[in-house]
């Protein structure tokens, strides 16, 4: 998008108005973590495509899809906790 | 006689929700946001089980054993996709939540159709998430038929299984709305998660002595069946295709997206959102059964892959008390997700569809009694559809399902790009939903084995930004207001 279109309000706006620059950058982090799981799950069969070994009862393909399940709600947890002061409790606006 | 053991578990239970969602709705104000949206207060506990029992339907506890039985490791995408489907919704849920205080809304065209300023955009969303409804639908009445059908040893009949869950779930939604939706799925979220956690692991430990020397045994037996690709059920390219489609249409399922009004705060929806994965968690000891079932029965005897949960407990040899509460888990998977559908096509129907073909508005009065009707004539069509639907219109209804995806456009544009514009989108949603039908009617053929959904979704962005960019752009001040929600 050109500066121009920019000054006159019809860019592309991923943030609110007003938004730090930490906090945008830490949702550009977390935007990129969340895009590498969700690819990782979709092509798991790069990585996992395989019956063994069994881990935790399960074989290897599905335990490397839980596992990615696990990491995605640890971060999750943790964006969460960083987001939380930010967030608006009564959802005023 | 344990067949009437097992019916009276399955009345108990019915009857059970049958008050609680009657009772959820009482004593609340009478209002088109209290009956669709909740009066935008509903907490974490009820948010989480809203959410997770559209997931725990008909088709995850019956299909994923069945699944994970036919097509073994294809069956893992079930899990990706319930546990990721929320992530995009930490984008846009909060904003839409905002939008929903701010200017009313309470459907998700409601958004769209004010952002874009058009009321063909409206009713296009309104038919597209309806048909798909019906399919979705259609499968959890099938579900329920067949319970009632195990559960009488044949005596209840499929056209009358399927009318009796249905009239309890169209009584509670009829007068609780969409808490009586809410309170239900708590209760049916925790004792579907038990029970599946109970029979998934009982299942393995009882015939193989664990998980782990069942999946040895299959692999031993069956080398490819673990594996996707070559050889396998599910290609690699399906695999990636289904998971990524299903990922990016999750949140946009009219029935998901317009819970983020219900929501109390963004403190609510996004704690829903961290907690979501969870569920998908739950679902895989669900996928255990299916897979205990390999090396007890050959396909050829069972007949249809869904037939294996009931097939396995049948053979098992439970006590009648054990088989009245596996079955009447497995309606709740059903009966959860057939309300919260049920309620969202009624209310998108009168609000998306009649109130904007209308000249004039109607009163609230009017607008809540419009919402009931037609979540009755829903329910109507849908029985018809489900005891008497042909081939023609079950491939129209697969079609519908693969559109919903197509809305994923409608909601970036909404809240990240201004410079989209009302011909844009209507050329966008149409290029997309069009060409997803050309693929499932087979008038076109596929692109490699990616999934039609997918397609109809780049071309769909293609022809949105080239579009928008080809026409005036809206006016500035109308369209900022969605870009800084």
């Amino acid at each position: 998008m050109s500066d121009q279109q920019e000054k006159v309000g019809y860019g592309i706006t991923v943030f609110r108005p007003g938004t730090p620059a930490s906090a945008k950058m830490r949702g550009i982090v977390f935007f990129i973590i969340f895009c590498i799981i969700i690819l990782v799950q979709s092509f798991y069969w790069l990585f996992a495509n395989s019956a063994k070994p069994f881990v935790l009862g399960m074989p290897f393909g599905m335990f490397f899809i839980v596992l990615f399940i696990m990491i995605e709600f640890a971060a999750l947890i943790i964006l969460y906790f960083l987001e939380s002061k930010n967030i608006e409790e009564k959802g005023d606006v | 006689m344990a067949w009437i053991l097992v019916l009276t578990i399955i009345f108990i239970y019915l009857f059970f929700v049958l008050f609680l969602g009657s009772w959820a709705g009482r004593g609340r104000e009478s209002s088109v946001v209290e009956y669709i949206a909740a009066s935008r207060g509903l907490g974490f506990i009820v948010m989480y089980f809203l959410m997770g029992g559209a997931i725990f339907s008909a088709f995850a506890y019956l299909g994923g054993p069945g699944w994970a039985y036919s097509k073994g490791a294809a069956a893992f995408y079930i899990v990706g996709y319930c546990a990721l489907g929320l992530v995009p919704w930490w984008l846009w849920g909060p904003r839409a939540l905002r939008a929903g205080k701010k200017f009313q809304y309470v459907t998700q065209a409601q958004l769209f159709s004010d952002r874009f300023q058009s009321k063909a955009l409206s009713v296009i969303i309104a038919v597209v998430s309806i048909l798909a409804f019906i399919q979705y639908i259609t499968l959890q009445m099938k579900g329920c038929a067949y319970v009632f059908e195990i559960a009488s040893e044949g005596r209840i009949r499929f056209e009358y299984g399927a009318l009796i869950a249905y009239v309890v779930v169209l009584i509670y939604v009829f007068f609780g709305g969409v808490r009586g939706v809410a309170w239900t799925h708590v209760f049916q979220g925790v004792f579907m998660v038990v029970t599946a956690w109970v029979l998934g692991l009982y299942l393995a430990y009882n015939l193989y002595g664990g998980p782990s020397e069942m999946f040895r045994q299959i692999a031993q037996a069956n080398p490819t069946h673990l594996l996707v690709g070559p050889g396998a059920k599910m290609s690699f390219a399906a695999f990636a295709s289904a998971l990524l489609v299903s990922v990016l249409g999750f949140s946009m399922w009219p029935h998901l997206f317009m819970k983020a009004y219900t929501a109390k705060s963004e403190r609510v929806l996004k704690q829903t959102i961290v907690f979501y994965p969870t569920f998908a968690i739950f679902l895989v000891p669900v996928l255990f059964i299916g897979f205990a079932g390999i090396m007890q029965v050959k396909p050829d005897e069972l007949g249809a892959a869904d037939r294996i949960l009931p097939w396995m407990f049948s053979h098992m040899q439970f006590p009648p008390v054990a088989v009245g509460l596996i079955l009447a888990a497995a309606l709740a998977a059903a009966m959860s997700t057939q309300d919260t559908i049920t309620h969202a096509a009624g209310s998108i129907f009168a609000q998306d569809f009649v109130e904007v073909l209308k000249k004039e508005k109607h009163s609230d009065r009017e607008a809540r009694m419009w919402v009931r009707i037609s979540v009755v004539c829903f329910g109507a069509v849908s029985y018809m559809v489900a005891i008497f639907g042909g081939q023609t219109l079950v491939a129209l209804l697969l079609g519908a399902y693969g559109s919903i995806v197509q809305l994923l456009p409608l909601a970036a544009a909404t809240f990240f790009w201004p410079r989209a514009t009302k011909t844009g989108a209507i050329c966008g949603i149409l290029a997309g939903v069009l060409y997803n039908y050309a693929i499932v009617l087979k008038i076109i053929p596929t692109f490699w084995d990616i999934h039609a959904g997918i397609q109809g979704l780049v071309l769909n962005f293609i022809v949105l930004i080239a579009v928008s960019l080809l026409t005036n752009p809206m006016d500035r001040e109308h369209v900022q207001k969605f870009a800084t929600l």
